[in-house]
């Protein structure tokens, strides 16, 4: 079981919170992996530290979480670092509102960090001060929206929703969802039966002539 | 007219050397999927790259928020979907490290299997492809003579050549069938032999040698500052195996070792995967000599109990096993509050899951670290100064998935 869980590095983690006891958190483990929290805009200063001075000089990810609309420091930015010697793995965590949502850059720490920034940005909207190049990179350039915010709906908003028939809802574009035509023989569709001609009412018709 | 216009170019000191912008992708046949590069090229040097990816993103972590646990699994076959068996694997053990499941010993070795056997074939798909890249055609015939074997066995092992979503979280779906031994004891007997011959034909060909030596040299700062893992990251030097350096599922057992490349060219990444195809016989080898008999499944405690699935075969005829099949496909069991980091190595790279939970069936967050993703990021920095001839070499070395890219 230890090897399996045994991940994280504490002395180091503690060591790098005795060097900024103002900017960090008391380091917090859980399952062996150890999460060190940064005031944003001294992140660069400590990630520096840990890698000069403790050796995690491999950058593994940098993701975005979001809490919710109530939290009070709605997003977490995540940064996982490893000592390529030891081998252990260092988790840093900060935290910003919605309304600062400006972190400055990692990539001048790590350069690896410029795609991984814009993703968080592309999926949360939080912007990166100082970032070279802050564009979408996974959703395309006309997207609007934040799609991994926990109020943005799975089956996506405006042009960029599922179409409603592969929900099998019905298909009066309400709730947001764009119309697609319906496919006759829905409900909805203009001429259920392509065969029977029908009058003006939808009435299925006798008068006129089938038209195959 | 025309004469003049000839006598003018002849004459002339100066050469065009207006830059040209060159699309290459999304549906390049080098660029394996749907990778897009914006080439600035003066002549044939490349001046700048700009990678466009995104074009394969299906919301994969978005996806996962709304889903339990379980349901999440048949999404990961669509990772790198060279390598479906290897992503259930990496998965699943990601959720175990945050239930606090231990996987039983018989259905660790299996898993052991699946992922040395994904990564045999996910190698033989990448060499094959990258030998047809620089005009090598047989190599690309012989490595799909070798897949298709593979195919079989993982159809043998869980009924699917392709998704195959066969880990559970706590172990797998169902034990291996019988003849699946002798099948994979023909098929490691035989393969060291089939890669010597990859080996022989390719490694010391003088314009195999001549495409990928000092091409696309990557250094050790590089992987560092990127997070290059894998092959790519072995390639430059670095000697870093997940399944050495954070052993899971047994791997601390078997004796293999972790090849390292020297130089960083394409060279040295080719290698270090030809080489590491033999080492992943070798373990298939140890694993069908020391395979443990017993449960594919953890059913012990009643906390366990409430978050793994029973054995399928009992849920078609014991009535207990049906409902708890039921209970748990449905509902599925709370996990514990807290947030897990676990990776894996993957045959592209470092595979990693990060998942928070605030309790309840379903994550609060789904991450996927897909090493491609990282992969490609080196591609801005590393093309410009190469020909355009050579982006197809590097692209090939790097050998990328764009499923797990974009996800």
């Amino acid at each position: 079981m230890s090897t399996m869980t045994d991940h994280g590095d504490p002395t180091a983690a503690a060591a790098v919170h005795e060097a900024f006891p103002d900017v960090t958190q008391a380091p917090v483990e859980f399952a062996g992996d150890v999460r060190v929290w940064v005031e944003p805009a001294h992140e660069c200063e400590v990630l520096a530290y840990a890698r000069d001075e403790l050796g995690f000089e491999l950058f593994i990810d940098r993701l975005g979480a979001d809490h919710g609309e109530d939290a009070e420091l709605r997003f977490d930015v995540i940064t996982l670092i490893v000592h390529p010697v030891t081998n252990r793995r260092l988790i840093f965590v900060t935290s910003i509102d919605e309304k600062i949502a400006d972190v400055p850059t990692l990539a001048g720490v790590f350069r690896g960090a410029g795609w991984f920034e814009r993703e968080i940005y592309d999926m949360y909207g939080v912007t990166f001060a100082g970032h070279p190049n802050m564009t979408r990179i996974l959703m395309p350039d006309r997207f609007t929206g934040w799609p991994l915010r926990k109020e943005y709906p799975v089956e996506g908003l405006g042009d960029f929703a599922a179409p409603r028939r592969a929900l099998g809802g019905n298909v009066d574009g309400t709730d947001g969802m764009v119309a697609v035509p319906a496919h006759p023989g829905q409900p909805g569709a203009p001429s259920a039966d392509p065969i029977r001609p029908r009058d003006e009412d939808g009435e299925i018709s006798n008068t006129k002539e089938w038209q195959p | 007219m025309t004469e003049t216009r000839i006598l003018d170019v002849e004459t002339s000191d100066e050469v065009d050397t207006e830059a040209m912008l060159i699309n290459m992708g999304p549906q390049h046949p080098s660029t394996h999927g749907v990778l897009r590069l914006v080439l600035e090229l003066d002549g044939e040097e490349v001046k700048s790259c700009l990678p466009d990816i995104g074009f394969l993103h299906r919301g994969k972590e978005k996806v996962g928020e709304g889903y339990s646990y379980h349901k999440f699994i048949p999404y990961t076959d669509r990772l790198d979907y060279l390598a479906p068996l290897s992503n259930n694997v990496a998965y699943a053990l990601a959720c175990e490290k945050l239930f606090g499941i231990e996987c039983p010993e018989r259905a660790q070795a299996i898993r052991v299997i699946c992922h040395e056997l994904s990564r045999i074939s996910a190698h033989l798909l990448g060499l094959g492809a990258y030998a047809m890249d620089l005009g090598a055609m047989t190599i690309f015939l012989w490595t799909f003579r070798e897949r298709e074997t593979i195919y079989t066995l993982i159809e043998r092992i869980c009924g699917a050549r392709f998704t195959t979503s066969y880990t559970r979280i706590g172990g797998v779906e169902r034990d291996l069938p019988d003849d699946f031994w002798p099948l994979l004891a023909a098929f490691v007997k035989e393969m060291p032999g089939r890669v010597d011959e990859y080996d022989a034909m390719l490694s010391r060909n003088k314009i195999w040698r001549k495409r990928t030596m000092g091409v696309g040299i990557i250094t050790k700062e590089q992987c560092m500052q990127y997070g290059l893992t894998g092959p790519v990251a072995r390639g430059s030097g670095i000697d870093r195996d997940m399944r050495k350096v954070m052993p899971y599922s047994g791997y601390e057992k078997y004796d293999f070792d972790v090849p390292v490349g020297v130089e960083g060219d394409c060279f040295d990444r080719y290698m270090v995967r030809i080489m590491e195809m033999r080492e992943s016989c070798k373990i298939l080898g140890q694993v069908l000599d020391t395979i443990p008999e017993g449960p594919v499944i953890n059913r012990e405690g009643d906390e366990t109990l409430k978050s793994v699935l029973p054995e399928k075969t009992g849920v078609l005829t014991n009535m207990e096993a049906l409902i708890h099949q039921f209970m748990v496909g449905t509902e599925s069991s709370s996990a514990p509050v807290g947030e897990v980091y676990f990776s894996v190595e993957n045959p592209k790279g470092e595979l990693g899951f990060y998942l928070r939970s605030k309790g309840g069936h379903c994550p609060d967050r789904l991450r996927i670290r897909g090493p491609s993703f990282a992969n490609l990021q080196i591609l801005e920095e590393l093309l410009p100064g190469y020909l355009v001839a050579d982006v197809m070499a590097i692209l090939g070395s790097i050998d990328f998935v764009m499923g797990e890219c974009d996800r």
